[in-house]
């Protein structure tokens, strides 16, 4: 129930130090050894975010049948899928902000490290604090730079000078945007270039240390450029924190993600590392999609 | 801007480098076990044979995935086309080599024939063809590459003269058929390493300068 | 199509430059000071005065026979048409009415008399004349137009001085010694309710009242003292002055506001005259029915009823507006509010000036009334009109404004910026205040300023609710507790209506009219542009750069 009263809350895992939850950058190389280099496979992996027998209703329509889905942790996965297909729908399941809208019916579950997300008594916005979402259209606040990417801290009650200091500069060096803003971080977010603000909306995401980073076609609105950069900084990301992205554009999936899921009019196709959807799909439905046959 | 993709191409180029210099080594060890008249050599030659292979098939999977990856254009995309072609054609001098340490071993089973002058120098052409092709390939120079080219003909010339060399062997005395075969074959092997390392050289053009040089010299 | 719209657009333009330029004109020419005329008729009379204007009027036949034939067959021949001047001929302790229509037919001579006089007094209205003598204890010391001219520049500054000297102790020093007598003396009366007139604490109170009352009584004869002294001081500078006529009369320097020789005025002098009498006119208090002086009390009332009803007006309308939009849940019963609201916005004014005399002043302020001050009782404090119950009235009036244009502002707010705070864990209230608001300020800025606009400009509901033709007080003063909310006010709307439509002077009253009117829109304007450069702040600060 929310309040008309901004209250302090503490999620039981974070203790305003800053705990990173997500294991320590592994050394990034493609897997080598005197051979082939090695597939990365799913039975191997440990596991963030585990979609359980999902579905989804608008209103009478059913737009998500019986999703399994396991995503690995310190990876990123792909969603890909022409339009209609439901991976919207499924990522903003995760954070729960489907919840917004009054006409959808959801059964299922979703487990968060093991956590559930959709049982009765579990705070949504607890959740929200773990998650990071990225939007398509960027959404900086109408606030400065150093504003926007410590809103998750403030809102929670952080005030500590010292601690958002350090929190911005690290948000915003793994965001690649440091060097460009360091001089004028309390001018207003509004005034940086698409490009920026989209890098700054990931700055913001993943200040509070998500367990879960979730991007829905985050370089739709961009240009070439602007694009390449935030697909090299995904990359980046990777080991420091789980990603699962959503995109319209196949090519940008197989240069970014580790694992994809292709869906279709609800449901998952295939699912595999990305390597093999993109030279040996399993199902001729994926190979109609990524060699564009499709329709 | 730096790519993560930059660091997956120069791993391919490394893997190739490794490839090339494995090649050239075999096809001077495979001439010492002629020369020197040793099969232990040429047992050595079968087995690194094998390496060869894998890294063959190790650059073209690599180089598979990167295009279906990473969508490579101009540069990229002829790097990654002719990585796969040179991996072909080392891996053909490795079997060329393999065919000579095979040579070797029968003719060790019979006296020598004659002193090989011929044949050595052959070898020595080829060998400094791959070095050289090598050497374009990692300086990024085509027109080493070019010069390579020319020195094919050379080979081919030796090849012939040989031939006639021992065609007359053979018609003077029948007891030397077995002998001037094998070196035959040894040469006709030469002669087609230098072939593989001239297409290399081909390959290198293309690489670096988008202009397709093949069959012109024919 | 394009010259349709266009014309219809040069069309209301110019009506509106149309009114603001005759309103401008009119107010600015007021206070120049005229040329006095002195116009001999042809029966002999002399009259006096400033040339108010010119008109053409049907001239009556009966009034023919009194004019030669010339005259009269002109007039015939115009279709019984003439010309009449109206003079300001002020004096209207002696002649019983301050203007007077000459027929232009009539004027044998029109003369400008170096030496007339205009003077401003305190009462009756100007004086138009001459001065024959300048006294002092009753003796001449002045009598030649330059001495009486020089003599009088040098008396006047400081029995103006003397005046506001008097006036200040008066009203200053006097009036607070009848406030406090005032407040004790409600004090006991507070005692007696309470306790009853048997009690101790009654009989104490009425001790204490009695020494006080003792005090503040010998406080008031010292003031009175010094009050004597100083008008026995004053009334030795008189002047003797002199109608067209030739009636005399004496008048106190002291009681002259201005005065000055209207066709002896170089360029500078009028030009001074002019800016002095722009200066009393804003500064200063009115005088003679509010067709003279200043309108400093209006000035500070419309200021003040706007100031408050915006501070009533802003955060209720807001508050109404987020929960209409934010919280509460669509559905029919919504609609049929949100419908209500926006009707609201179409009720007549003076509707809610009803509803605001019976709601606020009787019901509420009666309420007030009976448990904080039944001591004053049967004298209504909130329980009549007052400046509060008028601002709060006009808020009522405004508030649809307010409401309206936030709910167009908060639902403007792209809901990408909503979710992305959601999705950052924010509540929905966290929402609201830190992005939603910020982001919608602007819009509810553009309500604000429209909302004081409409209520700066409403008369009706002020006439029941607290508005009064001549305030004695301002409703901010000295004395504790320094904002007074029950005191009438005066407001500059009612000012024109009640100066141009209700005074017994309605030609003295009519440029008062323009004046007023233009300073009220200028007024209006001010707030405005002043409301407008906060929001492009705003905007600024918030909205940014769209790409």
């Amino acid at each position: 129930m929310e309040t008309l009263v901004e209250e302090k809350r503490t999620h039981p895992m974070k203790t305003h130090a800053i705990p990173l939850r997500n294991a320590p950058p592994s050394q990034e190389k493609p897997a080598e050894t005197d051979g082939k280099p090695k597939t990365p496979s799913l039975a191997d992996e440990p596991i963030v975010l585990e979609v359980k027998d999902f579905k989804l209703w608008y209103g009478a329509s059913q737009a998500l049948h019986d999703i399994n889905l396991k995503f690995p942790k310190g990876k990123v996965t792909a969603l890909i899928g022409p339009s209609g297909c439901g991976k919207s729908t499924l990522i903003r399941c995760i954070n729960r902000l489907n919840d917004l809208v009054d006409i959808i019916r959801i059964e299922g579950d979703m487990l968060l490290n093991g956590e559930t997300i959709y049982s009765r008594n579990v705070d949504v916005i607890e959740l929200r604090k773990r998650t990071g979402m990225v939007f398509q259209k960027t959404n900086p606040f109408p606030m400065s730079i150093y504003e926007n990417v410590i809103y998750s801290l403030r809102i929670d009650g952080e005030n500590r000078k010292k601690i958002l200091d350090e929190i911005v500069e690290r948000s915003l060096n793994r965001a690649a945007l440091w060097d460009e803003v360091k001089d004028r971080l309390h001018d207003s977010a509004l005034q940086l270039s698409g490009g920026q603000q989209q890098r700054l909306c990931i700055a913001r995401a993943i200040a509070a240390d998500p367990e879960v980073l979730l991007m829905d076609e985050p370089c739709s609105a961009l240009d070439p450029i602007a694009t390449a950069k935030i697909e090299e900084l995904i990359y980046q990301l990777r080991g420091q924190y789980s990603v699962i992205i959503v995109t319209h554009n196949m090519q940008q999936a197989a240069r970014v993600s580790d694992y994809t899921a292709f869906m279709y009019l609800g449901k998952v196709i295939e699912y595999d590392a990305t390597e093999k959807i993109f030279t040996n799909p399993s199902k001729k439905q994926t190979e109609d999609y990524v060699t564009g046959r499709f329709g | 801007m730096e790519r993560h993709f930059d660091q997956e191409l120069d791993d391919l180029k490394q893997a190739l480098l490794r490839m090339a210099s494995i090649a050239e080594q075999n096809v001077a060890q495979a001439l010492k076990a002629l020369v020197q008249r040793d099969n232990s050599l040429a047992a050595k030659v079968d087995e690194e044979d094998n390496l060869l292979d894998a890294l063959q098939i190790e650059i073209d999977d690599r180089a598979i995935k990167l295009l279906a990856l990473r969508q490579p254009t101009a540069r990229d995309l002829r790097l990654l086309t002719m990585a796969m072609k040179i991996s072909t054609d080392l891996e053909r001098i490795g079997d060329e080599a393999v065919n000579i340490s095979h040579r070797a071993q029968e003719l060790n089973q019979e006296p020598l024939l004659k002193p090989l002058v011929d044949i050595p120098r052959m070898a020595e052409l080829a060998q400094s063809m791959i070095r050289d092709a090598l050497d374009a390939f990692v300086y990024e120079k085509p027109d080493g590459a070019r010069e390579i080219i020319q020195r094919d003909e050379k080979v081919d010339q030796l090849n012939h003269q040989l031939h006639r060399e021992l065609t007359s062997f053979m018609v003077e005395d029948p007891h030397t058929i077995t002998r001037c075969l094998n070196l035959m074959s040894v040469a006709h092997n030469l002669e087609r390493i230098a072939d593989h390392a001239t297409n290399i050289a081909e390959e290198i053009v293309y690489l670096y300068e988008a202009r397709d040089i093949r069959h012109q010299h024919e | 199509m394009v010259w349709l719209t266009g014309g219809g657009l040069v069309v209301a333009t110019l009506m509106i430059m149309g009114l603001l330029l005759m309103v401008l004109i009119n107010g600015t020419a007021t206070f120049w000071p005229k040329p006095l005329k002195q116009v001999t008729t042809a029966d002999g009379k002399q009259f006096l005065g400033e040339i108010s204007r010119v008109e053409t009027y049907r001239v009556a036949t009966t009034a023919l026979e009194g004019l030669s034939k010339e005259v009269a067959q002109k007039i015939r021949d115009n279709e019984m048409e003439a010309q009449r001047e109206l003079l300001r001929t002020g004096n209207y302790d002696l002649y019983g009415d301050d203007f007077k229509w000459v027929s232009l037919h009539d004027v044998t001579k029109t003369e400008t008399p170096d030496n007339v006089w205009m003077m401003e007094r305190q009462e009756w209205g100007p004086f138009v004349g001459f001065i024959k003598e300048v006294r002092v204890d009753g003796k001449a010391v002045a009598s030649t137009t330059d001495e009486v001219r020089a003599q009088f520049n040098e008396l006047h500054g400081p029995a103006r001085d003397r005046w506001r000297e008097i006036r200040r102790l008066e009203k200053k020093d006097v009036g607070a010694i009848n406030t406090e007598l005032e407040q004790q003396r409600l004090n006991l009366r507070k005692v007696e309710l309470k306790h009853g007139k048997e009690s101790a604490e009654y009989k104490n109170a009425v001790d204490s009242f009695a020494k006080r009352e003792a005090e503040l009584t010998t406080n008031y004869e010292e003031l009175e003292k010094k009050i004597k002294i100083i008008r026995a001081e004053d009334a030795r500078y008189t002047l003797l002055l002199a109608e067209v006529g030739g009636r005399e009369k004496e008048q106190k320097i002291s009681e002259i506001v201005r005065g000055y020789p209207s066709n002896a005025l170089s360029f500078g002098q009028q030009l001074g005259v002019y800016a002095s009498r722009w200066w009393e006119f804003l500064t200063d208090e009115p005088r003679e029915a509010n067709t003279e002086g200043g309108v400093l009390p209006a000035i500070f009332g419309t200021v003040m009823m706007t100031l408050v009803m915006s501070l009533v007006v802003a955060p209720f309308g807001v508050i109404a507006a987020l929960y209409l939009r934010e919280y509460a849940k669509q559905g029919p019963l919504l609609s049929a509010v949100r419908i209500a609201v926006n009707n609201l916005a179409g009720v007549p004014s003076i509707v809610f000036g009803v509803f605001g005399l019976g709601f606020f002043c009787y019901v509420v302020g009666g309420t007030i009334d009976s448990i904080f001050y039944p001591e004053k009782l049967p004298t209504p404090t909130f329980g009549t009109g007052g400046i509060l119950w008028a601002s709060m009235t006009l808020a009522l009036l405004t508030v649809p404004v307010v409401i309206v244009s936030t709910e167009e502002a908060l639902a403007a707010v792209p809901s990408s910026m909503r979710e992305g705070s959601y999705a950052c864990g924010a509540s929905k209230w966290q929402t609201i205040r830190r992005i939603v608001l910020p982001r919608a300020m602007p819009g509810v800025m553009t309500g604000l300023i429209l909302a004081m606009a409409r209520g700066a400009g409403e008369v009706a509901p002020l006439m029941i609710t607290g508005v009064v033709k001549l305030a004695p007080e301002l409703p901010v003063d000295g004395h504790a507790p320094f904002i007074h909310f029950a005191r009438s006010f005066m407001h500059l709307g009612f000012h024109i209506f009640d100066v141009g439509f209700q005074s017994r002077n309605a030609e003295a009253g009519k440029p008062m009219v323009f004046t007023t009117t233009l300073l009220l829109i200028a007024l209006i304007a001010l707030l405005n542009l002043s409301a407008i450069y906060i929001r492009n702040r705003l905007k600024k600060r918030y909205v940014g750069a769209q790409f």
